[in-house]
């Protein structure tokens, strides 16, 4: 223990001082970005007269287990059990993640790397569908969810997620950057257009795929859009949803205030751990992706 | 020698067909989920809905909501986008500059790297989600949150009143950029290693200081990844859930929101438009791309 603790010392020694700045400059800068997650956390475990605090405070000074125990109670009286919902959100943000990436990617690849006739359509009409927020096509989107026929099915939660337009633009801004050579030298070895995508370009552009996954499911595990309006049944809607309704709908606001804010970290932390996951991949393979 | 035409063409319609196997799940899923839901939208846009039990009715209006938008309600979209705007303006530069200087800085060896680099990408978990929109509810465009904490008491101590005030609405700001710049931090750092060391030996041994190796060697080599943060910093910041504009965009009244909707669509692409002139312009007399 001694000894690692003069390691340590001898290395902060061993810096010299534009290190030094920087280092203490990461940390001022990084403690502003640990800020919510601090918020979130503590947030969960305030008694009430502190959830209503004016401005709000980032530490809980005297934390309480009683916002749990409302949400517990809350809980035990709806008709469907939680584990439902669980399950739900669990299947449709694993499954959406893989689809949402794979499709991305598949559709980056030749917009990339392969000039067929009409790709600058294509690409220009990803574009500026990336410049329109999603509540502008609700309306439509239910129709056509309803002339398909995926209304109260799984489909109708995955299906309008597939087409993520910020995946294929990201992805096949990484794919450009990737050097003709290492593909033509991997044609000439032999390998089919699907073999060069898989084991070149994905691994080549494994952060901007990490990054992607990320960003999907964010928006499939926080998604209640399609909860609220694609699904009938109760048992077919998404934890998101469940717990947004458990405090929208009632009149009082102050009511289930802390409930809320402990639903507001059971959905953030699955978002964590996810990212916990992937980042590795997403900054580790950075260094050694490959390129030139 | 007709085998051999025959074997030939069917190469040729066998790249074809794999380029559009490669293309069709998302494209097929774009088509129906983001296509058609707006070109339909466009086509509300210019009716009156009424949402009944039985289905939708529409009578056409031509072109009333747009009149009614862009000449006489200043309320539905002048008053919040002429400060939104503004406020658009800078912060898209002071996100890319500092999100570059981020990335190079992490790129620097030094201590607990990688321990910085997963803090800073960390935004991108909470940035899309509801703890941002909640902090930024709390006050316009800056942070409320900020003021019960100590350092706004240090601020408000030791700093004089002229200067104080300032200071604390740009640190709120600043806050707002940093939580706001996790993907294009990302983004630059995986540019920035695709630039070989080989060419910084070179320069060094050339004897060119840093200042000229980032002007001539860092800075045209991440421009791919430039014109890429800026498209993408453009349509997070304009597409943002919490936006004053999309807010107005509702269910309600679908053809004037629609009609919103598509006007915005406007302002944003011309917005993006002139940004991307700047860029060239901007790369272009200084150089940028050359080496490329």
């Amino acid at each position: 223990m001694r000894l690692r603790l003069w390691r340590r010392a001898s290395r902060l020694h061993a810096m010299d001082g534009f290190q030094k700045v920087l280092l203490l400059l990461m940390i001022v800068l990084s403690v502003f970005m640990l800020l919510p997650i601090v918020y979130i956390f503590n947030h969960a475990f305030k008694p009430y007269h502190e959830l209503f605090v004016y401005p709000p405070t980032f530490f809980v000074k005297e934390p309480v287990l009683q916002n749990w125990n409302e949400l517990v109670a809350v809980t035990a009286r709806s008709t469907v059990p939680m584990v439902r919902y669980l399950f739900n959100s669990v299947f449709i943000s694993g499954l959406a993640v893989l689809l949402v990436t794979a499709a991305s990617a598949l559709c980056a690849y030749p917009l990339a790397k392969h000039r067929f006739p009409g790709y600058k359509l294509v690409f220009a009409a990803i574009i500026l569908t990336l410049m329109f927020a999603p509540e502008v096509v609700q309306i439509p989107r239910y129709l056509v969810v309803s002339q398909l026929g995926i209304m109260n099915t799984y489909f109708g939660h995955l299906l309008p997620l597939m087409a993520m337009p910020i995946g294929v633009f990201l992805l096949k801004q990484f794919m450009d950057q990737i050097p003709n050579a290492l593909l033509e030298a991997a044609r000439i070895d032999g390998a089919n257009e699907f073999t060069v995508f898989l084991r070149i370009v994905i691994p080549v552009c494994k952060p901007a795929v990490a990054t992607i996954a990320i960003l999907a499911f964010q928006s499939s595990w926080g998604n209640t859009e399609s909860s609220a309006l694609f699904m009938m049944d109760e048992e077919m809607k998404s934890f998101a949803f469940y717990l947004s309704t458990l405090t929208n709908n009632l009149a009082n606001n102050v009511a289930m205030q802390g409930a809320a804010a402990v639903a507001a970290l059971i959905l953030f932390v699955p978002n964590l751990i996810v990212f916990v996951i992937l980042q590795g991949k997403v900054i580790a393979t950075m260094a050694h992706s490959g390129i030139k | 020698m007709n085998l051999a035409k025959l074997r030939i063409t069917s190469a040729t319609t066998r790249r074809k067909l794999e380029g559009s196997l490669f293309i069709a799940p998302w494209a097929i899923g774009f088509l129906v989920f983001v296509a058609f839901p707006l070109a339909y939208s466009l086509y509300m846009s210019f009716q009156q809905v009424r949402i009944t039990a039985t289905g939708i009715n529409t009578t056409p209006v031509g072109l009333l909501y747009y009149r009614e938008i862009l000449f006489a309600d200043g309320g539905l979209l002048y008053d919040d986008l002429v400060p939104f705007l503004r406020e658009a303006v800078l912060m898209i530069p002071i996100i890319l500059i500092f999100s570059l200087l981020t990335a190079i800085l992490l790129n620097v060896r030094f201590g607990g790297r990688m321990i910085f680099r997963v803090i800073f990408f960390l935004p991108v978990i909470f940035a899309s989600g509801q703890i941002i929109q909640e902090f930024i509810a709390q006050g316009e465009g800056q942070l409320i949150i900020l003021q019960g904490s100590q350092l706004e008491r240090i601020l408000s101590d030791y700093v004089p009143r002229s200067w104080g005030e300032p200071l604390r609405s740009i640190l709120g700001s600043f806050v707002l950029v940093l939580w706001s710049s996790g993907v294009q931090i990302l983004i630059f750092l995986a540019g920035r290693q695709t630039i070989p060391a080989s060419v910084y030996e070179a320069a060094r041994i050339d004897g060119a200081d840093p200042w000229s190796t980032f002007w001539k060697i860092t800075l045209p080599g991440l421009s791919p990844f430039l014109l890429l943060n800026l498209i993408y910093t453009v349509v997070d910041l304009f597409t943002f859930p919490s936006n004053p504009i999309i807010s107005k965009v509702t269910t309600e009244n679908y053809g004037v929101s629609s009609a919103l909707a598509w006007i915005y669509f406007m302002i944003v692409l011309l917005f993006l438009g002139l940004a991307l002139l700047l860029y060239r312009r901007a790369s272009r007399s200084m150089g940028i791309g050359a080496i490329r």
